[in-house]
């Protein structure tokens, strides 16, 4: 009787850890990562200046997003919780990567990182806001991506970075007219050389 | 000073919708001229719209099925490692107290000069072991002193303390399953 309801348990829980039920299943998990990966892409990397590194953390942005132990329902929440809540994990994972030392052998460096794309590739827009964007903070590019490209609202902004709602309104506010002021004189710039 | 420029929201709109500067009235246009919060919220809103279409259309994407893979994989390592966990700790306890309860019973019998080595070293002592007097058992007056003996007898020490590490090892394992 009591080795029947003592030795059990510990096999029941460990068979529950395995088989506990995924977020979303596969089929549903498609649809949602084709309405998403796009734009999640698009602000790792516009914000990292990295495509590669984009990438990377956007793939493990799904990952942990699967993986995680109390993610928002898609069927309770809604596709709107899900979202911010990836973009979440992406945010941290790339503040993550921004603290961690750098370390990398040139070996490591892909070939086409030091090659200048030429004009021709790049978009105008491309063309002005990229080296306005290199000219911020990492952090001031997040909130300048996520208010200005995501449409998010500084309730928003603050659940996806950590930060406080109140804090958002005047970084942002701070960020705008840095970003403004370098793209006006990028035109300026452009325009002279045209 | 922070204070948006409450015609803001109407260029917000136009930006997200595609619409600006195309579809802007006129008297909007000349207000954003006017307005540097607008002007700067316009040209900042439009460059950042432009540049998520652009990058949208940019990348490839590796198809769903491979993340959905590697998420289960994740999942079952963990699963895997949570169950070891508590099997490990267990294992460890064991060896634990088997260490020190082999050391304790090491220095006890050497403050009593070792005394049952001579069993092992004597053929003669052997074979009065193995001959089992099982009435020698069940004699009353016997049995108060068989039990102070037994304790310093290693045949029944050794398992003694076996069947004690096995039952905490189990114990341990049961406890830390439960967290």
């Amino acid at each position: 009787m009591f080795w029947e309801s003592i030795l059990p348990n510990p096999l029941a829980g460990a068979a529950q850890a395995v088989a506990a039920q995924p977020v979303m299943d596969d089929e549903v998990f498609a649809g949602f990562y084709e309405r998403s990966a796009r734009s999640l892409w698009a602000y790792l990397a516009r914000t990292s200046g990295d495509p590669a590194l984009a990438e990377d953390l956007m793939q493990e942005s799904y990952v942990r997003f699967l993986t995680a132990p109390n993610p928002p329902s898609h069927v309770a929440d809604g596709e709107v919780a899900c979202r911010r809540y990836l973009f979440r994990i992406a945010t941290n994972l790339m503040r993550d990567h921004w603290r961690r030392p750098r370390a990398a052998s040139i070996e490591d460096i892909p070939e086409n990182f030091f090659a200048q794309p030429s004009d021709a590739s790049q978009s105008e827009s491309r063309m002005i806001l990229g080296p306005a964007l290199a000219k911020m903070r990492p952090r001031e590019r997040q909130l300048l991506w996520l208010a200005h490209a995501e449409g998010y609202s500084h309730h928003e902004i603050a659940e996806v970075t950590g930060l406080g709602s109140a804090s958002i309104r005047l970084l942002l506010f701070r960020a705008r007219r840095k970003i403004a002021r370098l793209l006006e004189e990028g035109n300026r710039g452009r325009r002279q050389a045209c | 000073m922070l204070s948006a420029c409450p015609r803001e929201t109407e260029v917000k709109e136009l930006v997200e919708l595609g619409q600006w500067p195309q579809a802007c009235a006129p008297e909007l246009r000349a207000h954003v001229d006017a307005c540097r919060s607008c002007k700067q919220f316009a040209l900042v809103a439009a460059t950042f719209r432009s540049a998520r279409a652009e990058a949208i259309a940019e990348i490839k994407l590796p198809p769903p099925g491979v993340l959905w893979w590697r998420a289960q994989l994740r999942r079952r390592n963990a699963a895997v490692e949570k169950i070891g966990r508590p099997i490990l700790g267990a294992q460890i306890f064991a060896l634990a107290i088997n260490l020190v309860l082999a050391v304790a019973f090491i220095g006890w019998q050497a403050r009593h000069g070792l005394s049952w080595l001579t069993w092992f070293s004597s053929p003669a002592s052997s074979a009065q072991a193995a001959s089992l007097h099982l009435e020698a058992l069940w004699s009353p007056e016997l049995f108060s002193s068989t039990l102070s003996s037994s304790i310093a007898n290693p045949l029944v020490m050794i398992p003694a303390i076996a069947t004690l590490a096995l039952l905490g090892g189990v114990a341990v394992y049961l406890a830390s399953e439960k967290h």
